[in-house]
């Protein structure tokens, strides 16, 4: 079916073969012999004193193997959840507040669906009624959820060793410049705004299989996990065991958006089981404890202040916000409100003078994580907001003051005064050619017949930038195989994007080698030495990277074995197009010749043997990359109703050299319908008095559906490539929810700005519009 | 889910003795509230009685000036109907707009009226056209049918076996979907008959409610017009986080123009 697949064109995905025909194989298809099956008991209460755990009743029930409390787990002096945030230290420079949170609770309950108990029993079934008799006498404490009143003198407090609930104080950027700045500015905008609290619902929940071999004392945990060389290394510590005796394996894995990618308590406590039962134990989620116990999202709240001279030049930018990370630290902790968002701060703006401050706080919920963009998304919103607050109060159009203000091309590179280097980029071509797209001169006649159908019809352009993260070292591996198939193993992790058509694209490129005899291994700490897994929108520009070099390796070694075949120098070998050829003889050799010979040990150099090509690549970037772009979207907005339809999306994104177009497209096209959701739909609701979860199905939580999703256009702008990594691309993964959120919000308000309506919080739900132009008093025209 | 006795019945007696003798019996129409129900273990019934293969309770026939349509049709079958499409418009959008196409595939109405719902569609095509349900033991206009949260007329084991809608000179449903669930958050039932005008509404209140306000306005005048000004009341209306009362009494105005706007031009939208 396929040729060789050529770096830059779009690629059916291969791995649709098996995800379409229902052949993908996630946890819940995992089965092992003699597997019995887990239920945890879980916190009814958002706050609780566990008095006692009384597991007589579970324990009589049918086919009930193991009942482990939160008693038993504190017995064994397990280590706490690990957190790994890169910020830690407040600004006064004391060290942040990092609580012991167990897997089992065993004094106190902190959220509500915290895990208290494990039971196993010979079916899930079993195991989820015997979890309903286990008997747990709860003292009811106080709770509290909202990120702001945790930090009130009188709130309830959580740990004793954090006062006031505040778990990190931090502060980045320049403080005395941004203050000076203010003090003098011709104008000051302030304007708070609400990065909602949400939840990824991946169509696959969490699930786990754990096994133990009493004979080695070896470990295999299948996770439905988006890290799985890392947490394998955290797992194992918490357990006291050696990594090497703990083997990792994620099959496929459908969808993790950050929520797969934190240590969660269940595969831990799975481990211990499986090693006291000596069989495997499996647990999936199901929907409920998906929305209970999948770490959150967001969920902050930030005060924006914009100082801008006479001329409509930003001056200065301060964000404060205040992030709620939960009952305690998840496994990047306080990192996403405080560090994550500080990164990008100020957009693509020339602003000589940021300062971010924040508070994360814990409060009585389950701990938010990243969740797609950790922070990058929540900085766009905030500059594109009070830039879009500051053009109506000046009376300036919002696209022209942002003309004003973006680093120019000839700025280039261009560190932020927050830090971040930018190396390269184009950012009036990019919004200049989203304009263009959305025939932004044609918007008057569309709003006059919007008008006809008694709808408001709102534009707006939201440049955005953002910066790739995650681990800075991949790994890479190519083999080849008797039977012509070349395994490509890659520490990196698809859970959904298409790694296995893009990767294996960068090497059939690389090495002329049909598509079709690549397979492609991910995900397993026996594959490859080093994983960094998934975030950060890492896949390509580390993953690819890696596959890249491994695949330049083999062909620096064919050039070797050439030179034997033909009785030459690999000096003077060449390879082109599959090709090995000696430039003086004009002798040529195909790869698949030397791909034979390497198979051959009588055909081979001395000093080298069977296998002389397979090669293990560690590729480790030089820095982050900065991709960048400009999004577009007109709204109508139905008065009577509050209703919101966006009707046109156009989207010109800079993630330098795109090597699968298709793909780079469905990613840009998922990150604008997540990022619609949080506009427009998505809450996490907590009870703010008792502390009880409300939004814990899909009747109470609303995703976007197929009739949200507007019409889009999508270009790549690919005149900037980064020269930070060889194939010169930036991170993909991440920019639609960056610039979606934010665009769709200044749509509506521009719909609405004859009601004077000037800000609404996400989700902007049709009574919250509704009520908004009800207090704006009415059409002034 | 707890077990249970599974019975396939296929007649009206056979179902109707089955019941009798458990003692926690329940009728199965298309299950899609009852299933879920039994699946979080808040209903366990002793017997569950598949009313799937009773003849008595499928079929859609026309009488003059009325449809009957057997309490086992599924909603798929009515809103693809060709008839009640010509006929009765709005009863074909409404059916067709009940959740999604699994649950359009098995659903039936006589399960969601037995069921009432207080944010299901059917209710107020019931109210809102003047339906009639007839059960094995007697028939029940729609006015007494619906008596309050998820509560009928029906006596415990009492089963529909059709509902009867007269044909309307007019009608039109238009529906407020909830965000998450695409339950009716408002949904707002209106019809011209011969001597009466009907306004229901669902999703906004307890249970399914007519508005008589509306209905005398609309009886002068069958026009959007008509109702400017006619208010609506907040209290006892439902509030939750999707829709406040005063949110749902002000889409109960907006959807009942709507509507009427739609039974004047045939439910072209």
């Amino acid at each position: 079916m396929n040729a060789l697949a050529k770096f830059g064109k779009s690629q059916v995905r291969v791995e649709d073969q098996r995800f379409l025909k229902g052949q993908g194989r996630y946890i819940d298809d995992v089965n092992l012999p003699n597997q019995a099956f887990g239920a945890f008991v879980r916190s009814p209460h958002a706050h609780a004193r566990i008095i006692a755990i009384d597991t007589r009743a579970a324990q009589a029930m049918p086919d009930v193997q193991l009942i482990v409390t939160g008693a038993e787990w504190a017995a064994q002096k397990f280590g706490p959840l690990p957190c790994r945030s890169p910020s830690k230290v407040n600004r006064d420079g004391t060290p942040y507040k990092d609580p012991a949170r167990h897997c089992l609770a065993h004094d106190v309950a902190r959220y509500v669906g915290e895990p208290v108990a494990l039971v196993v029993a010979e079916t899930a079934d079993a195991a989820k009624r015997a979890a309903e008799a286990v008997m747990v006498d709860y003292e009811p404490l106080a709770s509290v959820t909202d990120r702001a009143r945790a930090m009130d003198a009188g709130s309830v407090q959580l740990w004793a060793e954090a006062p006031q609930n505040l778990c990190l104080d931090f502060e980045q950027g320049k403080r005395g410049d941004v203050e000076a700045a203010f003090a003098t500015a011709a104008h000051v905008f302030r304007l708070d705004v609400e990065n909602n609290r949400l939840t990824a619902v991946p169509m696959e929940p969490r699930g786990a299989i754990a096994d133990f071999d009493p004979a080695t004392g070896a470990y295999t945990l299948w996770n439905s996990s988006q890290n799985i060389h890392a947490n394998r290394d955290l797992m194992a510590t918490m357990l006291r065991i050696a990594k090497d005796k703990l083997h990792h394996v994620a099959p496929d894995i459908g969808g993790g958006f950050g929520g797969k990618n934190s240590v969660y308590s269940e595969p831990v406590v799975l481990l211990y089981a499986a090693q006291k039962l000596a069989r495997p134990v499996k647990w999936v989620a199901d929907r409920t404890e998906a929305f209970l116990t999948d770490t959150h999202g967001r969920d902050q709240n930030s005060h924006v202040a914009l100082a801008v001279d006479a001329a409509g030049k930003f001056l200065a930018l301060h964000v404060h916000s205040i992030g709620n990370v939960g009952a305690a630290c998840g496994t990047m902790g306080p990192f996403t409100p405080t560090g994550g968002t500080a990164r990008t701060q100020g957009g693509p703006y020339a602003i000589p003078a940021l300062l971010y401050t924040a508070q994360a706080v814990f409060t009585n919920t389950v701990q938010t994580d990243p969740y797609r963009g950790a922070g990058r998304p929540e900085a766009v919103f905030h500059i594109e907001r009070i830039v879009e607050f500051a053009a109506r109060k000046l009376g300036i159009d919002p696209v022209e003051l942002r003309r004003r203000n973006l680093i120019q091309p000839d700025q280039m590179p261009y560190t932020s005064a927050i830090g971040l280097p930018i190396d390269c980029g184009n950012f009036p071509a990019v919004m200049e050619r989203v304009l263009a797209m959305a025939d932004r001169q044609g918007f008057a006649a569309r709003a006059t017949a919007s008008a006809a159908k008694g709808l408001k019809r709102g534009f707006a352009v939201t440049p955005y930038l953002e910066c790739s993260g995650g681990a800075p070292t991949e790994e890479a591996q190519l083999s080849f195989k008797a039977d012509g198939i070349v395994l490509l193993a890659v520490g990196t992790h698809s859970t959904g994007m298409g790694h296995e058509t893009a990767l294996a694209q960068v090497v059939s490129d690389r090495l002329g080698i049909d598509l079709n005899r690549i397979r492609f291994r991910q995900g397993d700490t026996a594959a490859t030495k080093i994983g960094g897994g998934h975030g950060g929108s890492r896949g390509i520009e580390l993953g690819a990277c890696a596959a890249l070099k491994a695949a330049d390796m083999v062909i620096d070694k064919a050039r070797g074995i050439a030179a034997h075949l033909l009785n030459s120098r690999a000096d003077d070998i060449t390879f082109e197009a599959g090709v090995l050829k000696d430039t003086k003889t004009g002798q040529t050799v195909t790869l698949d010749a030397v791909i034979q010979a390497a198979g051959d040990q009588s055909r081979l150099p001395s000093g080298t043997g069977v296998g002389a090509l397979d090669s293990t690549a560690v590729f480790e970037r030089e820095m982050f990359t900065v991709p960048n772009g400009a999004h577009a979207c007109e709204v109508e907005v139905d008065p009577d109703t509050g209703v919101v339809k966006v009707d046109g999306f156009w989207a010109v994104d800079d993630f330098g050299s795109v090597i699968n177009p298709m793909l780079a497209d469905g990613q840009v096209m998922g990150g604008i319908v997540q990022g619609l959701g949080q506009a427009l739909l998505e809450e996490v609701v907590y009870d703010s008095e008792s502390g009880q979860a409300l939004s814990t199905s899909l009747l109470d939580y609303a995703l976007p559906r197929a009739d949200h999703v507007p019409r889009m256009q999508i270009e790549f702008y690919e005149g900037a490539p980064t020269k930070r990594n060889p194939l010169g691309a930036k991170g993909a993964g991440e920019a639609g929810c960056c610039g979606a959120s934010p665009v769709i919000v200044n749509a509506v308000l521009d719909a609405l700005k004859d009601y004077g309506v000037l800000h609404i919080d996400m989700p902007l739900t049709p009574e919250k519009v509704w009520r908004a132009i009800g207090v704006g008093g009415g059409p002034k025209s | 889910m707890d077990t249970f006795k599974f019975v396939r019945a296929t007649s009206l007696v056979q179902a109707a003795e089955t019941f009798s003798k458990g003692s926690d019996a329940r009728y199965l129409a298309g299950g899609q509230t009852l299933l879920p129900v039994m699946k979080q273990g808040l209903a366990a019934p002793s017997d569950l009685i598949s009313l799937a293969r009773v003849a008595e309770l499928s079929g859609i026939t026309f009488d003059t000036d009325r449809i009957n349509i057997g309490a086992m049709t599924r909603h798929a079958d009515v809103a693809a109907h060709p008839q009640i499409r010509t006929l009765l418009p709005a009863l074909s959008v409404l059916a067709g707009g009940i959740a999604d196409p699994h649950v359009r595939n098995r659903g039936t109405i006589g399960g969601s009226l037995a069921n009432n719902d207080p944010a299901a569609d059917y209710p107020a095509a019931v109210l809102g056209l003047g339906a009639t349900v007839v059960t094995d033991e007697r028939t029940i206009t729609g006015d007494d049918f619906f008596q309050g949260l998820f509560t009928t007329a029906l006596e415990p084991g009492e089963l529909i076996t059709r509902v009867e809608f007269p044909v309307p000179l007019r009608a039109g449903y238009v529906k407020f979907p909830h965000p998450a669930s695409r339950y009716a958050l408002v949904g707002v039932m209106v019809s011209q008959g011969a001597n009466t005008v009907r306004v229901a509404v669902t999703g906004a209140g307890a249970c399914v409610f007519r508005v008589p306000q509306m209905e005398s306005a609309l009886a002068k005048s069958f026009t959007p017009a008509a109702l400017d000004g006619v208010a609506i009341s907040a209290s006892d209306l439902n509030s939750d986080r999707h829709g406040s009362a005063e949110y749902r009494a002000h889409l109960i105005g907006v959807l009942a123009k709507r509507a009427v706007a739609l039974a004047s031009n045939g439910h072209r939208s």
